[in-house]
């Protein structure tokens, strides 16, 4: 009885929506992302490069000779200003909304596009359950944590190491690729000598490094985000300790080396979907052109891309479907779109809403601090 | 042992910055009974101003000389302590005759707006210091390993505590400044201007801060706009540990703290450390209820 | 209660019922926030407005209630509006077993110490104690409210019953200010030694404030459970308790007052949605310039008057209706 009142109300938000969007000209997109608050920066990359995109597209003459009008809502990085953001966008009658970066945000929103039957990409959330609650219209363009945490294990086991040291920050992300790797190294009989989180936001990190020294541990994985590995990398010089260190995929930041200076970097590697500057995609060369003459800089990580990739899927899908409906875009996107070329390669969903493929490669910081693909 | 003394100099020296902001929360403290929520701010504030002077000037490379340090500084304070005084006079002196609380609704209210204040001028990104200015010489002493910096930061800190105390209890105007806060109305039949003595100390609290948000900027090399309110509240604690109002207790509540976080994430647990330092503070506040070496005040009947 | 009072509060009323009618999803879900930080503030004003206590920490009681009513209904399958009462009273125990010590200290000490608890508390959740708050992903799943079997779902069901549950809250917290409790507590705000002096018994007096505001706001916490589904500590933040502080005391301390406190400050930054980046800069400019133009809040409580029984009317010689005499309120 239930799924009949569910299955109903989603056919009715829909029927609504199509009536809506049948006769209003411009094709409405949404976009979440956190413009204040403590991830601002990668909000507003992924409102630069989403915006660039619209405007582009308008100008070559939109979607089957429709405009795309872009709808973007602050999210501020918490999850009760995003569950806000997401009723904001549904009522504005957008038939698909992107975003956001973190994946406790995200989840906040989830339910509120699921019941108002509209499509929703994150572009930054790997946690592994977002996608595993079955909700027909959320998918990803970003990879999954379960993903990174093997990949993390196998290079670890790959290079030999027998004494891994773990580190997170407690966030949802870092804490669950800590878990992931813990796990699969467990089993295959890697040491684990240290495993703790740290909390984001310090600047003095020492009193844990000389900690850790302690443990002596033959490579580092701290899962957390750039701004707390780089201060890590840069104390860890300072103390004269050679341990080599990695990451997770949140590393992969052109400030990272900003903040610890080129000569504490070098060498750190981590895991990462290509970032901006390697991709080799000609989408994407043209695009960060663009972007650089537009806002006059890059984007500072591949996060925002996937923003950028999310917008390009969904308009790919309204032009093949023809026409802007939430319901034929979801089907559209996790059954009939293969190898979409993305500026992040090529994209295909699977049924859950993942994207399919390995993402993964590995970075490492050369002596110029420059991210170089390793082969 | 030897991890013992390590992590009690990592602690001495997060103190050192912790005291430092803890000193501006305290004076003003001491003469209004007001708590600044947006003192950290102005840490903040300081901190992004000696990042433009830096770069405005070019400054990097042992070139720059201590001079060049000294000069920005310099001019952080004097720009800070500017800051801090027209927020005094917008946002506090229309709320000092009414409740106490009322003012801090309006420190929240200012808070706010500098971060995002900060945040709208120079970007929701990290900057990052010239990274070359400070120097990168590391002194052992007995298998402790102390960055040189570290030493001449917590050195600095102290000698501006010492500068401070000095100030307050030997100088005229610091007199005045004690007169202040122990009776305002008394001061001023004495003769003491209370405004003015109220708006000095809202230039030298702040200016204190925005020194250690140079320090920090030269020392860890980033700052963000948030970075005011984290540390803020740390100082706000190590202020009330010492007893709020009172100077020597800021320095030893904000030495005292940034001993027991270390501590704390060596021998506890990392991801625990700021709950044990909260429940340390708890407890010496239940057996000490205004702080270590804040003086217990009568009730006024 | 005046007829004029009784008949703005008739209108207020009807207001807020018809209200969702006009409102999209949005706005009506951005009512049910106003109308939970309203609960939540009316409680901490018994505390902060009432008692005069300095308690900056009041998420920590919010955040018991809303983790007992998630633990109990993803692990227990407990439907979440009878977890009410029980979240209610883990958090009036945990605060009375938090509030105990700390309850001599003075002022801005107390005020720290709250802000300890409510960051240990968080501290606490994240590091995933007792193996049963989920660490920061939180408790997710948790299932619909249904009342009566009706079941609750959608923006516009949240708003009414958020709403009702403020009706109550208001008419429960009105007959406990003017009751003795209440006015013992405004003794205490007012002079603490005093209020000592005359035998009133003020440590207790206070726990029994922070207890009573701990009940009301771990209630709360349930219909915020139920409301979002997934509940984590990032929603519990000191950043909330600052938030629900200002809320009082931007309010100025009457229940009016808090209505409205609630509503400048949560509705606010959604009608700065427009700014984008620099609605919050709007946001804490507002709150410095409101504190400005009112410094005792927007709408402070009005001094009380209580109808003296005849006898005493007689003695003081005035006549009529209007001999009254004010006890215990304050300008």
């Amino acid at each position: 009885m239930k799924h009949v009142i569910k299955a109903l109300t989603l056919a009715l938000a829909a029927s609504l929506l199509m009536a809506a969007t049948a006769f209003a000209a411009p094709v409405k997109i949404g976009l979440m992302c956190p413009l204040t608050g403590k991830w601002a920066s990668e909000g507003q990359d992924m409102r630069n490069i989403v915006t660039l995109l619209a405007d582009e597209l308008n100008k070559a003459g939109g979607i089957n000779g429709n405009k795309v009008e872009l709808v973007v809502e602050d999210d501020g990085g918490d999850p009760r200003t995003a569950a806000l953001a997401a009723q904001k966008l549904t009522t504005s009658g957008v038939i698909a909304a992107i975003g956001t970066y973190g994946s406790a945000v995200t989840e906040a929103s989830q339910s509120i596009y699921d019941e108002a039957g509209v499509v929703q990409i994150a572009t930054g959330s790997t946690a592994v359950r977002l996608t595993e609650k079955g909700l027909k219209r959320f998918l990803r363009t970003a990879p999954r944590d379960d993903e990174q945490g093997m990949v993390a294990a196998k290079l670890i086991k790959a290079k030999g190491y027998k004494a891994v040291a773990l580190l997170h920050d407690n966030s949802s992300y870092a804490k669950g690729l800590a878990d992931e790797t813990k796990a699969l190294l467990d089993k295959a009989g890697t040491k684990i000598v240290f495993y703790d989180a740290l909390t984001p936001g310090e600047r003095d990190y020492t009193a844990i490094l000389t900690k850790l020294k302690a443990a002596n541990p033959d490579i580092i994985f701290c899962t957390g985000y750039y701004p707390e590995v780089g201060m890590l990398l840069r104390q860890k010089m300072e103390m004269k300790w050679n341990v080599p260190m990695m990451g997770g995929d949140a590393a992969n930041h052109a400030d990272l080396v900003k903040i610890s200076g080129k000569e504490a970097a070098k060498g750190y590697f981590f895991l990462s979907p290509p970032g901006p500057q390697d991709l080799d995609a000609p989408a994407a060369k043209s695009m960060l052109t663009a972007y650089k003459a537009k806002y006059n800089g890059v984007p500072g990580s591949v996060w925002s891309v996937l923003a950028g990739d999310a917008f390009n899927v969904i308009v790919e899908a309204v032009k093949s479907t023809g026409k802007a409906d939430s319901a034929a875009i979801a089907d559209y996107l996790k059954t009939k779109l293969k190898n979409y070329p993305g500026f992040t390669g090529q994209i295909s969903f699977n049924e859950k809403g993942d994207r399919v493929g390995d993402l993964y490669r590995v970075y490492e910081v050369n002596a110029n601090g420059e991210f170089i693909l390793q082969p | 042992m030897e991890e013992f003394f390590q992590q009690l100099t990592n602690g001495l020296a997060v103190g050192g910055i912790y005291a430092l902001i803890a000193l501006g929360y305290t004076m003003v403290y001491g003469v209004l009974k007001l708590i600044n929520f947006a003192h950290g701010d102005l840490f903040t504030i300081g901190a992004y101003l000696g990042f433009t002077l830096f770069t405005a000037f070019g400054l990097s490379g042992m070139v720059a000389g201590p001079g060049a340090v000294v000069l920005v500084l310099l001019m952080v304070v004097g720009l800070v302590a500017l800051i801090g005084f027209l927020l005094e006079r917008v946002a506090y002196r229309p709320l000092r005759s009414s409740s106490r609380l009322s003012a801090v609704v309006s420190a929240l209210g200012a808070s706010i707006f500098f971060q995002n204040a900060v945040m709208l001028i120079y970007g929701a990104k990290f900057q990052v210091y010239p990274n070359d200015i400070r120097p990168s010489y590391v002194l052992s002493i007995m298998g402790i390993d102390v960055p040189l910096v570290r030493i001449m930061m917590i050195a600095a800190s102290l000698a501006l505590m010492l500068a401070l105390y000095w100030f307050t209890q030997r100088t005229r105007i610091g007199a005045a400044i004690r007169a202040t806060a122990i009776d305002q109305g008394a001061a001023k039949l004495m003769g003491i201007d209370v405004n003015r003595v109220i708006s000095l100390v809202f230039m030298i609290g702040p200016a204190l801060g925005g020194v250690a948000g140079v320090m920090v900027g030269l020392y860890y090399g980033q700052v963000d706009f948030t970075m005011g309110w984290v540390y803020g509240l740390k100082a706000f604690t190590a202020a009330i540990l010492g007893g709020i109002g009172n100077i020597p207790g800021a320095m030893v509540g904000g030495l005292l703290l940034g001993v027991i976080e270390a501590l704390g994430s060596a021998y506890i647990s990392i991801a625990w450390k700021d709950a044990i330092a909260f429940l340390v503070l708890i407890l010496i506040l239940i057996i000490r209820p205004t702080g270590l070496l804040g003086e217990r005040v009568a009730d006024k009947i | 209660m005046t007829v004029s009072r009784t008949t703005s509060y008739a209108g207020i009323a009807v207001v807020v019922a018809v209200l969702p009618l006009l409102l999209d999803p949005y706005w009506t879900d951005v009512f049910v926030s106003i109308g939970l930080y309203s609960v939540l503030a009316l409680s901490l004003n018994i505390i902060l407005g009432q008692a005069g206590l300095f308690h900056m920490g009041h998420a920590a009681f919010y955040a018991v209630g809303a983790y007992v009513t998630a633990i109990a209904n993803t692990m227990w399958g407990v439907p979440v509006l009878w977890a009410m009462p029980f979240a209610g009273l883990a958090a009036a125990l945990f605060a009375m077993l938090v509030a105990r010590p700390i309850i001599h200290l003075r002022g801005d000490y107390l005020l720290i110490v709250t802000i300890g608890i409510v960051e240990i508390v968080r501290i606490a959740l994240i590091n995933n104690v007792f193996g049963l708050t989920g660490g920061a992903n939180g408790i997710f799943g948790i299932s619909r409210p249904t009342l009566f079997g009706f079941k609750i779902a959608k923006p516009v069901h949240f708003y009414y019953l958020v709403w009702a549950y403020v009706a109550c809250s208001v008419l429960l917290f009105r007959r406990l200010e003017n009751s003795r409790f209440g006015r013992a507590l405004n003794y205490i705000k007012e002079d603490d030694t005093a209020a000592e002096g005359s035998g009133v018994n003020t440590a207790s007096y206070k726990l029994w404030a922070f207890v009573l505001g701990a009940f009301w706001a771990g209630m709360t916490g349930t219909i915020y459970a139920a409301k979002m589904t997934i509940i984590s500590p990032e929603s519990f933040s000191f950043w909330e308790s600052v938030v629900l502080f200002a809320i009082v005391i931007l309010g100025g301390g009457s229940n009016r007052g808090v209505l409205l406190g609630a509503f400048l400050l949560i509705g606010l930054p959604e009608f700065f949605r427009e700014f984008a980046s620099a609605r919050m800069l709007a946001f804490g400019l507002a709150m410095v310039v409101m504190m400005i133009f009112r410094p005792q809040g927007m709408l402070p409580p009005m001094p009380r008057f209580y109808k003296l029984p005849e006898r005493i009317r007689c003695v003081t010689g005035k006549d009529g209706g209007a001999a009254a005499a004010q006890v215990g309120g304050e300008a």
